[in-house]
């Protein structure tokens, strides 16, 4: 902070445990004790309700902020900014502690190089809950070490120097007082506080809890932003790779062909399994693609048909992921309800399709990336150019759109291969093809249930036997999955929340011969239609309102209240005690992500017998929202985003190739189509829970339970037209 | 051949045939105009082509010699933002911002044209453009905004 040079290195430094570590160390312990089975289980506990998460951030203030003599604060971010607001809520989190006006913060992306660059990259609507706790330490320790100089400066005691807007205050004559910047300013031996720092308590809060305006908007509104597909310096050239014609193809031989006759083509690039080209231009790079001689070796076709067959829940071979009493032994006989739900394969479909400018030189590397793990691709970079990883820096830009398929980004990869045979800077940005043919898709889901209901209609035993396809099981090393036994990805959002006291829910992962992976909300939103669609049609068997069935069965709990609340909340927003307007149905749905409850109420008709929803409900609670406008945001488009999912996408295979090569095979929904939103946002607590994901988990299930509502005919497939 | 682009001349080769977004993006550094599906059917490429919102993906740079182009660039007067702007930035509609320019520029040609669209009309002229992160509801009421923006600013 002298004059925005780092202080003396902090003698503090209290990191958390690495998550990665003391799970598999836990895990395996767990497993010796306990058997493997059971270990599953409290493994599956742990994840399945996970909402504190450590971090291993440091908690240093002068890593994280830099104040500027003319009061600035410019704060570093760890966390990518792929529309979600999170530089806001981070920095609303930071500038509540330091006590600055909001004018005064500035952000600025951190490199996979920085002090807090970040391992755990930006997913899982993880970042404000894991993040809270380290920024309101290191904020507050910076705070209160401008406060003590503060005080030195103007020769008051401690106790009488205040915070306010970036200024200290002598308390008893306010016009006595020094700015932030005017202390950085002077040279000074900054000491860190010897005692924990205090922590603004909630009452006080200014900052958090405020609709504050996102401070990557300006730039967002002039067409300024800087974006992976946008990343443009001296001497860049432009690249393409070849593309297999079928899933899983090697490339077995490649020769350049005619390529190198091509005016603009700069260099062919052929490498075990790997042909690209460099050319002046995308367009001819793109052409040049076709003057290849490419050889590839296939493996046997397969179909829809052959992914959606292994879908199966075979008995006895899922993991248990929750169990209360023995469901089993109360579903032998009697009168058993069941019913079984499927999600097809699904795009992400993120308008900014992989992109990636890598500059390969001999002594460094650096590559500007739409990624959301800035140092894992740096990692992979390093591996594959065989460089010491502190020779390569990656700079994640702004995402047009992440959704979990920029977690993986091979594309940096490619930039990388071409720019080392050159020399020179070269871009790769994915066509809408690439996009769709050549990433990770959705996994299909099948969940298969049976229930018992007793006289009084409550639930006395549920199972589910839930399948997916890969999520994270990809990411993960082979010790890791086998401890874990299925994807927990894969089952995000399949335990239920109500009490039953016979309860099984089993989770199977199989393995598809196409690549898949995490997709907004990883198996939040599938998982949530079958659920909630089920007890849906509990309900209905039974007799009783939805709601009213819901409510009954919510567990005397604290969070049973807050799941309470919110339905109480929706009811009464949507007026689900009214009728609805004529020829429309609405449906009620609810769920957990992240720590955070949604509830939403869908009001659907049909037009031309295809469903159409008009209005829907939403009450979010997410323990306490740092921005509420912004996650009123996330609500709307993780709305529309599950609406447009469950309505019309589905990702169909033919001869082992993709068959939607662009948006005219793969229409997303319109303004048209998009429903009216309203979304209320509830206040539980003083710790942040997740907001990217976790308002979104209800909006299928609930225009399901509309559609039944409205048809007396239940559909248990998307799409649900 | 020369490109009037945002009020300025600019010289591109004459060869190849190529389309506009191309152009803007990777050869005169006006990466404001996206690129979203190089199909004209998602809409993040569109600019101004005398006035019309038009798909620059899809737009062959040899029709265009004696055309006006306006990207998002040029949207704004100077410091002053095009209504359109100002109240997509005060209802905070982007989120990711991919599709904005597109959006923006397609929001403010039907303006141009019909500076008192009904709702169906704003629809109707909006429902080219995708948004995956869906900020739809926002957008239309933006642009309702902007209309009643646009309106005060005429007196």
């Amino acid at each position: 902070m002298k004059k925005d040079t780092r202080p003396q290195r902090w003698r503090m430094s209290r990191r958390g445990f690495l998550i990665g570590l003391g799970v598999v160390g836990g895990g395996l312990a767990l497993g010796a004790v306990f058997g493997l089975p059971a270990a599953r289980l409290m493994l599956a506990d742990m994840f399945g309700d996970v909402i504190e998460i450590p971090s291993t951030m440091p908690r240093e203030p002068d890593l994280w902020f830099t104040i500027r003599p003319d009061g600035h604060v410019l704060m570093t971010m760890p966390k990518v900014e792929m529309g979600q607001g999170v530089h806001t809520a981070l920095a609303q989190i930071a500038a509540e502690e330091l006590g600055v006006a909001w004018e005064q913060m500035q952000v600025v992306q951190s490199s996979s190089r920085g002090p807090i660059a970040d391992g755990a990259g930006t997913s899982a609507s993880y970042s404000v809950i894991s993040l809270f706790p380290v920024l309101r330490e290191a904020a507050a320790t910076l705070r209160e070490m401008i406060r003590a100089a503060g005080a030195e400066q103007l020769g008051i005691p401690l106790a009488q120097a205040r915070v306010e807007r970036g200024v200290v205050i002598d308390a008893e004559r306010p016009e006595r007082r020094i700015t932030f910047g005017e202390l950085v300013a002077q040279e000074r031996d900054w000491q860190p506080p010897s005692e924990a720092v205090p922590l603004t308590p909630p009452e006080r809060w200014q900052m958090i809890g405020q609709p504050l305006p996102r401070l990557d908007l300006p730039a967002k509104i002039r067409g300024s932003a800087v974006y992976g597909y946008d990343v443009r310096v001296d001497g860049m050239l432009y690249g393409a790779v070849a593309r297999p014609p079928r899933l899983g193809a090697k490339l077995r031989r490649a020769a350049p062909g005619t390529a190198r006759n091509r005016p603009g083509v700069v260099e062919v690039v052929i490498r075990d399994g790997f042909a690209g080209v460099v050319a002046e231009s995308r367009l001819t790079a793109y052409a040049a693609l076709n003057d290849l001689e490419l050889d590839w070796e296939l493996p046997p076709p397969f179909d829809l048909q052959d992914i959606e067959q292994r879908l199966v829940a075979q008995a006895g071979s899922g993991t248990v992921i929750q169990r209360q009493g023995d469901a089993p032994a109360m579903l032998r006989g009697g009168q058993v309800i069941e019913a079984a739900y499927r999600t097809p394969l699904a795009a992400h479909a993120n308008l900014e399709p992989q992109a990636a400018l890598v500059d390969v030189q001999p002594d460094r590397v650096r590559a500007w990336v739409s990624t959301q793990s800035p140092v894992q691709v740096a990692r992979t970079l390093a591996q594959v150019l065989g460089r010491k990883p502190e020779t390569v820096e990656v700079t994640p830009t702004y995402l047009g759109g992440g959704f979990g398929r920029k977690v993986t980004t091979t594309v940096a990869t490619e930039a990388a291969l071409l720019s080392a045979a050159v020399g020179r800077p070269v871009h790769v940005g994915w066509t809408r093809t690439e996009e769709f043919r050549y990433g990770y898709l959705r996994p299909p889901t099948y969940a298969a249930f049976r229930a018992a209901l007793d006289s009084s209609g409550q639930i006395i035993a549920l199972e589910q036997r839930h399948v997916s396809g890969n999520v994270l099981f990809d990411l993960f090393p082979a010790p890791l999955r086998w401890l874990f036994g299925s994807d927990f990805g894969g089952w995000r959002g399949a335990r239920l929340v109500y009490a039953i006291p016979n309860l099984l829910v089993t989770a199977q992962t199989v393995e598809l011969p196409l690549p898949t992976g995490p997709w907004r909300g990883l198996g939040l939103l599938a998982n949530v239609f079958a659920v909630e669609s089920f007890i849906d049609e509990l309900a209905t068997a039974a007799g009783i309102d939805p709601l009213d069935f819901r409510l009954r069965h919510l567990p005397e709990n604290e969070l049973g209240q807050r799941f309470r609340t919110a339905l109480e909340t929706v009811a009464t927003m949507s007026g689900w005690r009214e009728a609805p307007p004529p020829g429309r149905a609405r449906g009620i749905a609810c769920s957990i992500d992240a720590g955070t409850i949604a509830a939403h109420v869908a009001e659907v008709g049909l037009v031309d017998n295809r469903p159409r929803v008009y209005r829907v409900w939403a009450a979010v609670d997410p323990g306490v929202a740092i921005n509420p406008d912004g996650l009123a945001a996330q609500t709307e488009g993780g709305i529309m985003m599950g609406l447009s999912a469950a309505l019309l996408e589905r990702i169909t295979i033919s001869d082992g190739r993709i068959e939607a090569g662009n948006f005219d095979r793969y229409p997303l929904l319109t303004i048209a189509d998009a429903p009216e939103v309203f979304v209320q946002i509830l206040r539980s607590g003083d710790q942040p829970f997740g907001g990217g994901e976790p308002p979104m988990g209800p909006i299928a299930a609930a225009v399901a339970n509309a559609l039944a509502a409205l048809t007396g005919e239940r559909r248990r497939e998307w799409p649900l037209v | 051949m020369e490109l009037n682009i945002n009020g300025q001349r600019y010289t591109i080769a004459d060869e190849p045939a190529r389309p506009l977004l191309y152009v803007l993006r990777d050869e005169l550094g006006l990466t404001g105009t996206k690129f979203g599906c190089g199909a004209g059917i998602c809409g993040a490429c569109t600019v101004h082509v005398n006035g019309k919102a038009t798909r620059s993906c899809q737009t062959m740079v040899t029709t265009l010699a004696d055309a006006q182009i306006t990207t998002i660039e040029g949207l704004a007067n100077g410091e002053q933002l095009h209504p359109v702007q100002q109240a997509f930035l005060e209802l905070q509609v982007p989120q990711c911002g991919w599709c904005m320019s597109g959006q923006m520029m397609t929001a403010a040609a039907l303006l141009a044209a019909n500076p008192n669209p009904t709702y169906e009309e704003m629809i109707a002229a909006m429902r080219y453009n995708y948004c995956r992160c869906g900020t739809y509801a926002r957008i239309g009421r933006a642009i309702m905004r902007a209309a009643e923006l646009m309106k005060g600013q005429k007196v």
